[in-house]
């Protein structure tokens, strides 16, 4: 469904609009109501000024006529009202239900995704873009269906006098097309004003990130000039607009003039010279067509014909260029809800798998990301409830293993099993459901404590975030805060140190009570005693379960059932602490190296 | 732009604050000839535009209803036959009404032009004002945090730092330059159109004047409400986008914790809070726009009905002052009546936003740098090298002292590789050197002048420095070499590349020296960035080098390139290098161990090996592999020795 959209904005608007097609049909039909309501005016303006010409006009009628022209006004407002909140309305359900699809879409793609869109750029689209087809929907539709008035106005212009509509609506197609190609030069030029803006934001982006080679090398004031010669041309193309823009609503006041202008000196003449015109006249035989003068009366509801004309034809310019940013914007939202997921549950998914055990099996795994070889020919059993450790030089590819256990990758040669199934054939959520993920970077989400730690399970209750905060030795941590478990992280709470947040994050993991725990590097920012205390908490903990430990210290995995020695996306050393030591390769180094660490921790 | 997501920013200042509009207005001061030549325009442009309701009106009245002929019109239509005299007077007479017309007619044009031209000359004033205003506001702000501390700048996210150049800056361009001619026109418009209407027909002046109280209130109260409901939307979409943005970073937990259908939910629920919100708005609008169209309309029925009386009761169309171009006119003169009523009450919310980017914008302003050069600074053209460091004590924060008591000195030419742990204290000893920071206690000598007494540009530019982590800026190879020193000739840019190595890699890319290494140099090697940064380096002749070993892996062969260009560098200069390499160190005169704040021990390689002591158990741990091989296997323990500059 989606993919087929892709590409086509305007189907897909329609698409999305769908659900509000009533609202719509509902909001044009009123305008229409509106519309022949209104029009009502400029004829009981002819119809006064007719009365008095002809020396008719009674109180009464005068008064019958006024009342007549505030009904109009009321039932005009009212059509006006339920026509906004129609049609408004819809845009901005509309503009939900995207935003929720564009959301929910996101959500669903795998990694790979990510690792080549920078979110700036997903939130680029999911907000000026998402914006700009709003106001199209919104605004511009609401502007289209004003032109229904065209039309009607036209019929009651031609029916006051047929060549005197000639001569006043010449300009207007003229005045639409200036508009028309305004707007679009504006539109260039915006564009040009927006791409020098971004130079000027990234000039000072840069000048701030690389404050410290500024300053280092006494540049400041070159960077000075040339953030300066930058703003300059950013001021040059924003008044280059800025003029544009200063002749537009000169020139299409002075076009509208024109138009109100060659109407009085034509139709002004036509009413001096007692000019006769055309006009269908109802007779009680029928519709017959006479010569009848064209009287003052005809005159005045002529030009308020025209102001009520004039202005949705101006309006046209400018829902254009709502549409074509609205249809830019679609196209590039289109290409979001285009990605599919290149990880997700398919055909061959087994959902009869409910519940995993945590036996991890390795086979002849191999992982190619670009041009990058990241893991060649890796095997590897892991039983379940063993605990087994991987160690090796940073981007020997340890975590490119996590990685494709938890399916944020899929192989690309071999397989991953998991208690004897292709990690492939598990529906998604039962593998994931059964893995305790600790991440390297350890990414917290600005919320409560106890929202982050429950993060994973969102029932768990307060013994359970307790003791995993216990356990994740967080418990002193949370006391010292002001509103303890539900103490706001981030930007508008407190903020934890690397190593709190580790242990937040450790928590995090174990709530989930999961068959397979692993944790990727994430004792780093901790100190060795407090690993230590934690570590022995955890072993309890480990017992029951598949557990991987992805480290830089020999304390932390010594204890391991296994341990896997990774270097250059391969297994070079695979065995028990004791049994590597006593092999004297790449752990024993390691191992050695650390007990030297500790001596000069120690001094 | 789209990256104020943040709350911080979109908390709303409420009230008008006089001393902060007095400060904003200075920087109008210099434009105010402009300024007033902007308003006199705009009212003169005032008066003609409404003036042309008033020739309308003659146009009617005068011409095209000529009552004269009108009258004689009458005449004959009641006489019945062709009355050759009334014939001749009703031709007589609409020859004249024709001329006539067609003479307003001109005018009318020439008037409408001249409007035009007015109006367009006007913008373009105050677009040109605004625009050097702004332009003058940003560069004021850019220099205030060129001189900044790298305190102030580590402390504060850059994304907010851009807010207050970019968003900030224009947010107040918008409304104090355009918001007060703005507010000038609209209050002309209102003037010149009441004056005009009460002395052309008081009477109907009034009718028309008795809505606009309507109008004003109705208009104060919605703002009353849209405002309300704005800066809820307001919030609402930045929890929206705060939510996504931070599902959008944090996606792997989200995934990885299978929590997506509860991301969703919440992400929904905000969502739906901010559509529910909008409908309250739309609401607004809703009621208000045709609220007002009504008071219009109900105004024209006003004047109908006034005018319809008057003529009933003179019973005579000819004989009163009320007529049909009256009508038009008065129509016309209320609908321009309403409009700068409406925008006044919008002008003021505008203004209250313009009011909290500027106080951002001043407080920032306000922030004294904390690091500059004294007054009678001592310019620093060429430096010998000598180095002192005087019982320096520094904290980046509080009392946590990441040197202690520390005391060297470097002789001219001196070759120093400085060792030891992460977070030993290496780092800081440039950032004082270089002033980045001023030390609590002690001083630092270079030349026997303090660092302190020094012209700040000056003595950094005697000091090159090469940081692990290179930065490059957007632009060519060259660019990032020259760092806009274009008194560099292109044969030096090259000669320095080629000395360190780096001519053979940069002759290789697309475009050579001209190659665009784009943000961040995110399209070159780690390696290559090395040796770029050297070539820059060189080219600026420094006279002390200041260098922070890489640590990360590169292949062999641009390992020894690198290696090999240390080594040129370090030559006849006074060098201090955090070496990570054992080349490094064995190229050294002198090495100093640095632990825990504190120089531990200092002297050559063979010295400092013998000793057995701090500096050994350092070279086991570091180097030693080295010796052996440069195999990746230094880092096979996964030790990053990473020169965190900061702690």
């Amino acid at each position: 469904m989606k993919q087929d959209l892709v590409g086509r904005p305007f189907r897909a608007l329609i698409h999305y609009n769908l659900p509000y097609k009533w609202r719509y049909l509902g909001g044009a039909a009123l305008a229409l109501a509106f519309t022949s309501v209104e029009l009502g005016v400029p004829l009981v303006i002819r119809r006064v000024v007719g009365l008095f010409e002809t020396d008719r006009m009674t109180p009464l009628l005068l008064w019958l006529l006024v009342g007549g022209l505030l009904l109009i006004a009321v039932a005009a407002g009212v059509s006006r009202y339920c026509q906004r909140m129609l049609m408004i309305g819809a845009s901005r359900r509309f503009e939900y239900d995207l935003r929720n699809a564009l959301f929910a879409h996101v959500l669903t793609l795998a990694q790979d995704y990510f690792h080549r869109t920078k979110t700036g750029d997903i939130m680029a689209r999911a907000t000026n873009d998402l914006n700009y087809v709003r106001s199209f929907i919104g605004p511009g539709v609401m502007g289209s269906v004003d032109l229904v008035r065209v039309p009607f106005t036209l019929a009651v212009m031609l029916y006051l006098g047929s060549t005197l509509t000639l001569y006043g609506l010449a300009p207007l197609p003229v005045l639409s097309l200036v508009v028309y190609a305004f707007v679009m030069y504006m539109h260039r030029q915006s564009k040009r004003v927006q791409d020098q803006f971004s130079v000027v934001s990234s000039r000072a982006q840069e000048n701030l990130a690389g404050a410290r080679v500024v300053k280092a090398y006494g540049v400041s004031d070159r960077e000075y000039r040339d953030f300066e010669k930058e703003s300059r041309n950013y001021m040059r193309e924003s008044l280059k607009l800025a003029y544009a823009q200063a002749l537009v609503w000169p020139l299409i006041e002075l076009m509208l003039s024109l138009v109100i202008l060659t109407v009085t000196w034509k139709g002004g003449s036509m009413v001096i010279r007692g000019a006769m015109v055309t006009r269908p006249v109802w007779t009680e035989a029928g519709v017959t067509f006479a010569q009848t003068p064209f009287s003052l009366a005809d005159f005045s509801g002529f030009l308020i014909c025209l102001v009520m004309l004039a202005f949705p034809l101006t309006q046209f310019g400018w829902v254009l260029t709502l549409y074509q940013r609205g249809a830019v914007g679609m196209t590039r939202i289109l290409e979001v809800l285009g990605e599919s997921p290149s990880i997700a549950d398919g055909p061959e998914t087994r959902h009869d798998i409910t519940t995993v055990r945590g036996a991890v099996r390795f086979d002849r795994v191999s992982f190619r990301y670009g041009d990058a070889d990241i893991l060649r020919d890796v095997s590897f059993d892991i039983a379940a409830g063993e605990t087994v450790a991987l160690v090796g030089p940073t981007g020997s590819g340890k975590s490119s293993v996590v990685s494709l256990l938890t399916r944020e990758y899929d192989p690309t040669a071999g397989a991953v099993l998991i208690d004897g199934v292709d990690a492939r054939r598990i529906p998604l959520r039962v593998l994931r459901g059964a893995i305790g993920y600790v991440p390297q970077d350890t990414f917290l989400f600005s919320d409560t404590i106890r929202e982050n730690v429950a993060f994973g399970v969102p029932d768990a209750d307060e013994a359970r975030i307790l003791q995993a905060c216990e356990i994740a030795q967080l418990t002193d941590t949370i006391a010292e805060l002001p509103d303890g478990l539900d103490t706001l992280l981030g930007e508008r709470g407190v903020n934890l140190s690397g190593g709190q947040k580790q242990r937040l994050a450790i928590a995090r993991a174990l709530v989930r009570d999961p068959a397979i725990l692993i944790l990727d590097d994430a004792l780093s920012s901790v100190d060795t005693r407090t690993e230590e205390r934690i570590l022995e908490r955890l072993r309890a903990f480990m017992a029951e379960r598949t557990s991987i430990l992805i480290s830089h210290r020999v304390s932390t995995v010594r204890h391991a059932d296994q341990i896997l020695v990774v270097d250059e996306g391969r297994v070079v050393e695979h065995g028990r602490h004791d049994e590597l030591i006593a092999r004297g390769g790449l752990y024993e180094a390691m191992h050695r190296r650390q007990l030297l660490e500790d001596r000069l921790e120690e001094e | 732009m789209s990256a104020g997501y943040h709350m911080e920013d979109e908390v709303q200042q409420q009230r008008y604050d006089a001393t902060l509009m007095s400060r904003l207005l200075r920087y109008v001061r210099p434009y105010r000839y402009g300024l007033a030549a902007a308003i006199i325009l705009l009212f003169v442009v005032s008066v003609v535009s409404n003036t042309i309701p008033l020739l309308n009106m003659r146009a009617v009245d005068g011409y095209i209803n000529n009552p004269e002929r009108v009258a004689v019109e009458a005449e004959l239509e009641t006489s019945g036959e062709a009355a050759p005299a009334l014939v001749e007077q009703i031709d007589r007479l609409r020859e004249g009404d024709l001329t006539g017309l067609h003479r307003l007619i001109f005018m009318l044009g020439a008037l409408m032009a001249t409007q035009a031209v007015i109006r367009y000359l006007q913008t373009i004033i105050v677009s040109y004002i605004g625009e050097r205003t702004m332009l003058v506001m940003r560069m004021e702000i850019f220099a205030h945090l060129q001189r900044m501390s790298l305190r102030f700048l580590d402390k504060n996210p850059i994304g907010r730092m851009m807010t207050r150049v970019t968003t900030d800056v224009e947010r107040i361009q918008q409304t104090i330059v355009s918001g007060m001619v703005q507010v000038a026109n609209d209050l002309f418009s209102i003037v010149v159109i009441v004056t005009i209407m009460l002395s052309v027909n008081w009477a109907l002046a009034l009718i028309t004047l008795s809505t606009v109280p309507f109008v004003f209130v109705t208009s104060y109260i919605f703002r009353l409400y849209a405002r309300r409901a704005y800066l809820e939307i307001r919030k609402l979409i930045a929890s929206v986008n705060a939510y996504m943005q931070e599902c959008v970073s944090g996606i792997r937990i989200v995934q990885i914790f299978g929590q997506e259908q509860r991301a969703f939910r919440e992400f929904d629920r905000r969502n739906a809070a901010h559509r529910d919100e909008w409908l309250r708005q739309v609401r607004n609008y809703a009621i208000y726009f045709p609220t007002v169209d009504f008071l219009g309309t109900f105004t024209m029925a006003l004047t109908v009905l006034y005018i319809g009386y008057q003529l009933l009761g003179a019973q005579m169309w000819a004989q009163t002052g009320a007529t049909v171009g009256g009508l038009f006119a008065y129509l016309q003169w209320g609908e321009r009546l309403f409009q700068p009523i409406r925008a006044l009450a919008d002008r003021y919310n505008m203004l209250l936003e313009a009011m909290a980017s500027s106080e951002r914008i001043f407080s920032l302003l306000d922030t004294p740098p904390e690091i500059e050069s004294p007054p009678e600074a001592v310019p620093c053209t060429s430096l010998r090298g000598e180095i002192e460091f005087r019982n320096v004590w520094f904290a980046y924060e509080g009392e946590q002292w990441v040197l202690k008591d520390v005391s060297f000195t470097i002789a001219p030419g001196e070759r120093i590789a400085v060792v030891g742990h992460t977070g030993a204290g290496k780092s800081t000893l440039i950032n004082l050197l270089s002033r980045f920071y001023d030390a609590q206690r002690g001083e630092i000598l270079v030349d026997g002048v303090n660092v302190r007494d020094y012209d700040l540009e000056s003595l950094r530019r005697q000091i090159g420095i090469v940081l692990q982590d290179v930065f490059l800026f957007s632009g060519s190879i060259e660019r990032n070499i020259r760092l806009g020193n274009e008194a560099l000739s292109d044969e030096h840019v090259r000669a320095c590349a080629s000395y360190v190595n780096a001519a053979r890699f940069i002759e290789r890319l697309p475009g050579g020296y001209a190659y665009d290494v784009g943000e961040r140099g995110c399209n070159l090697s780690t390696g290559q960035r090395q040796l770029l940064a050297f070539a820059r380096v060189l080219a600026h002749e420094p006279s002390i080098l200041v260098l922070d070993e890489a640590t990360s892996n590169v292949d062999t062969e641009t390992e020894a390139l690198i290696q090999d260009a240390i080594a040129k560098l370090m030559r006849d200069r006074t060098s201090i290098v955090i070496a990570h390499r054992l080349s490094t160190v064995q190229h050294a005169d002198r090495i100093m161990v640095m632990h825990h704040g504190e120089i531990r021990e200092s002297g050559t390689h063979q010295e400092l090996l013998r000793k057995g002591g701090l500096y050994y158990t350092l070279y086991q741990l570091q180097y030693k592999d080295q010796d052996v091989s440069e195999s990746n296997e230094s880092d096979a323990a996964g030790f990053e020795v990473s020169g965190d500059v900061l702690p």
